[in-house]
């Protein structure tokens, strides 16, 4: 695929938050789901790009819009029933006008977006002859009501029945937002609009196929020349040549696909194939909440403390003895005296979490602490890679957080998030595995972070002693539950040839003492 | 000629200051840059007809600019007052412009004067006592900490500024009445300044939870307002002087405030 998951994330969830005025908005992404918004969880589940038809622009653009619509729903829906069944079709169709309304008036530059998503999707748009059964008229009702025209035909009274449900349904819309009445008002309507349609509230509405598989029999040039004609039958831009190859084209979201189809191609891997051919795994699941472990403010007075880093350079005052004469001192001196030194951190970091299990019942103040690092880390511009151990089925598992390339974002917090602390501390072995990208990455520093003895003294020791000849600096921070367990901790870490070891029984103290390190 | 100061006085800040003023209490107006911090200083100031002697600390302002140096004149070697001694014996409006940034020696020197006696002595000038006149009054401003440069303000500095007054980002029907205020907006613009007005929001709210490293300030809204009176499309204007900025955090970061800009202006 040509955008890569963790990047469209990244964009889907800048915009779903800007769209949606709702910071803790989290989007999902998942194989083959129709995109839905649930406001009640601050969620957006969105389709991966290939769900949706055309060339890779045309899916994002498609892709783009959906979320779009979905973040409209976060900020004016307060309810999404599900769409299997006709009241909640209904419910979510009816509400989809209203909020693509109410959003248009802030976000009227999303205009053109919606005409050609609509043009698009149409071709995928079921074709009403080939539907049978009573969930024909709720297809029927969502293609009137939402686009004005109907794909197929209609028999008997159905085109009425459709017609007169519109109508009725553009009214309560209408109504809804003169007076700024919310979901739950539209809800009270639903049965009305059921009687009108005469259908069976709880009868079922089939998911329809993924639209790929609708419509890719056209070929490019036939999908445009679709596309124009519902362009121009809706939107009346016959006589506007110029805004009809606006919206085919689609420049305006042109630059930004670029830049993120040049984000996409930065690769974790550097020319390996892949990660776990080296033994390290890579968690995978993307429909994890990250916000858990995300402290708000421990994230902030750790960047309040390391502010001044942010320019690049610190200033020191050179300042000695104790009566200080400024006049005689300035006739003795023709330059001044002031000494600015700039200290700037060049300085690459990887970081080894420990996930065994001593760490289980401190887990979660632990990925706080670790993202708050991460956080600082990331905002004070310092290249850095994230690996953390645990015990899975029985295996040692090293996994990657974040690699040296790919800059910090919630993904990196997601495949956290995710790890479950157990087992032992098998630091020799992790070591052992992690060689290869260490030598590629070439830290200044390496920090271990761990709770516990590890299974060979003299394993690690040698390791440690491996990594300390290759010029890395090695550091072992001890993290305890309270100051007497941590001190133990590092002593016992003294042992192990790092050249420097550092106790904390706090862990909010561990993103502090972390960046102190890196200080020349 | 006094020139008119405009200030929109939305948050009744105004009211505050003279009731700080009539007790005696310094006043600390707390908020992030371009919120008319400084006008609304001047305009306080113009009200109370008092002169202003204003400092801004980020400008690496040194002890010996507060304070004052010595210096030969005509071959005798004489003091020279700095602005800090000038103000407390003249009884004028001291205004201390991002104090926060102020470096520690200079803050040291500002509490003893700040204190409740009011004094300083000039060791600078063999131990003269500066008595502050009783109509010295003194405001001081800081950013909050999402400024870079700045720290946090030492506690017992904190302490000699009892009446705080926030100002922050304004409601967005008042961010349009100040920008009326600084340039003229036709009828028919009313609406992209609406917009633009929307778009400083969102940016402002993705910068305060640290989503966009730079948050706009109401400058912008007003060079946005006077670059459409010139005839510059709306996006155009937007990206002029939203855009372009987070250029220097990335393309990507360019490209996403770029993606709201589009999906307010459309083409």
């Amino acid at each position: 695929m040509i955008l890569r998951n963790d990047v469209l994330l990244d964009i889907a969830t800048f915009l779903a938050r800007r769209w949606s005025r709702n910071p803790k908005a989290v989007i999902v992404l998942t194989q083959d789901k129709i995109p839905m918004g649930k406001p009640d969880k601050n969620q957006i589940v969105l389709p991966f790009l290939n769900y949706y038809p055309g060339t890779d622009f045309q899916k994002y653009r498609q892709w783009r819009v959906a979320l779009w619509y979905e973040s409209m729903r976060l900020l004016h829906s307060t309810k999404v029933l599900s769409y299997d069944h006709a009241f909640g079709f209904l419910l979510n169709t009816v509400e989809t006008k209203r909020i693509e309304l109410l959003g248009l008036r802030q976000w009227n530059g999303m205009r053109n977006e919606l005409i050609f998503n609509e043009g698009m999707s149409w071709l995928s748009r079921p074709l009403l002859n080939s539907i049978h059964g009573r969930h024909k008229i709720s297809e029927a009702f969502s293609q009137y009501f939402l686009t004005g025209y109907l794909k197929g035909e209609l028999y008997g009274g159905e085109f009425e029945r459709v017609k007169k449900a519109s109508e009725f349904a553009n009214n309560i819309v209408v109504e809804s937002i003169d007076n700024s009445y919310k979901t739950e008002w539209i809800e009270q309507h639903i049965s009305q609009l059921i009687k009108i349609l005469e259908l069976d509230p709880l009868s079922s509405i089939p998911i329809i196929a993924p639209r790929t598989r609708i419509g890719m029999s056209l070929s490019q040039s036939d999908v445009l020349k679709q596309l124009e004609k519902l362009v121009t039958m809706k939107h009346n831009y016959k006589d506007d040549k110029k805004a009809l190859k606006e919206i085919v084209e689609g420049n305006e979201i042109l630059s930004e696909f670029e830049s993120l189809v040049k984000e996409s191609k930065k690769t974790e891997n550097k020319g390996y194939e892949s990660l776990e051919n080296f033994g390290l795994s890579i968690p995978q699941k993307m429909d994890v909440d990250e916000t858990s472990i995300y402290d708000i403010d421990l994230i902030q007075k750790v960047k309040a403390s390391f502010r001044n880093w942010k320019t690049g350079w610190i200033e020191r005052h050179g300042d000695m003895g104790e009566e200080f004469d400024p006049e005689s001192y300035a006739e003795s001196l023709p330059k001044t005296f002031l000494i600015d030194y700039k200290l700037s951190i060049k300085t690459k970091v990887v970081i080894l979490l420990d996930h065994s299990s001593s760490i289980e019942d401190v887990e979660l103040e632990y990925k706080r602490a670790t993202i708050a690092l991460c956080e600082a880390l990331h905002y004070l511009g310092i290249k850095f890679a994230v690996f953390a151990f645990s015990t899975d089925e029985r295996r040692v598992k090293c996994w990657v957080i974040k690699p040296a390339n790919i800059k910090w974002s919630v993904i990196s917090a997601r495949r956290l998030v995710q790890i479950k602390a157990s087992g032992g501390t098998p630091l020799a072995e992790i070591y052992g595995l992690l060689q290869p990208m260490i030598k590629s990455f070439k830290p200044d520093i390496m920090v271990t972070l761990t709770d516990g003895e590890p299974s060979d003294f003299d394993s690690v020791r040698q390791m440690v002693l491996l990594y300390r000849k290759m010029g890395i600096h090695m550091v072992s921070i001890g993290v305890g539950r309270n100051l007497s367990d941590s001190v133990s901790i590092g002593h016992n870490l003294i042992y192990l040839n790092y050249e420097k070891t550092m106790a904390v029984s706090r862990l909010q103290d561990i993103p502090k003492k972390v960046i102190n390190l890196l200080r020349a | 000629m006094m020139m008119e100061i405009n200030y929109l006085d939305w948050n009744n800040a105004i009211e505050i200051l003279n009731k700080a003023y009539e007790t005696g209490l310094f006043a600390l107006i707390i908020g992030p840059k371009g919120t008319g911090k400084t006008t609304l200083v001047r305009k306080f100031a113009s009200k109370t007809k008092k002169e202003l002697y204003s400092v801004n600390f980020s400008l690496r302002t040194r002890e010996s600019h507060l304070i004052g140096s010595k210096t030969l004149d005509k071959g005798d070697v004489s003091f020279v007052e700095g602005i800090l001694v000038k103000s407390m014996r003249d009884g004028s409006l001291l205004y201390l412009d991002e104090l926060n940034a102020a470096e520690p020696d200079v803050l040291l020197r500002l509490d003893e004067a700040l204190d409740d006696r009011r004094q300083l002595i000039l060791k600078e000038a063999e131990g003269q006592i500066i008595n502050a006149s009783n109509s010295w009054f003194v405001i001081a401003t800081i950013n909050p900490l999402s400024h870079v440069g700045t720290k946090e303000l030492p506690p017992q500095l904190l302490s000699r500024f009892p009446v705080r007054v926030r100002l922050d980002y304004p409601p967005e029907d008042v961010e349009l009445e100040i920008i009326k205020q600084h340039a003229t907006i036709d009828n028919s613009k009313t609406n992209d300044v609406k917009d633009a007005i929307k778009l400083a929001r969102s940016l402002r709210e993705a910068a305060a939870v640290e989503e966009l490293y730079y948050s706009p300030s109401l400058r912008e809204t007003i060079a946005f307002a006077k670059l459409l009176n010139k005839d510059l499309a709306p996006k155009e204007a937007a990206e002029i002087v939203f855009a372009n900025a987070y250029d220097q955090w990335g393309e990507v970061e360019y490209r996403k405030v770029m993606d709201m800009i589009t999906s307010i202006f459309g083409n």
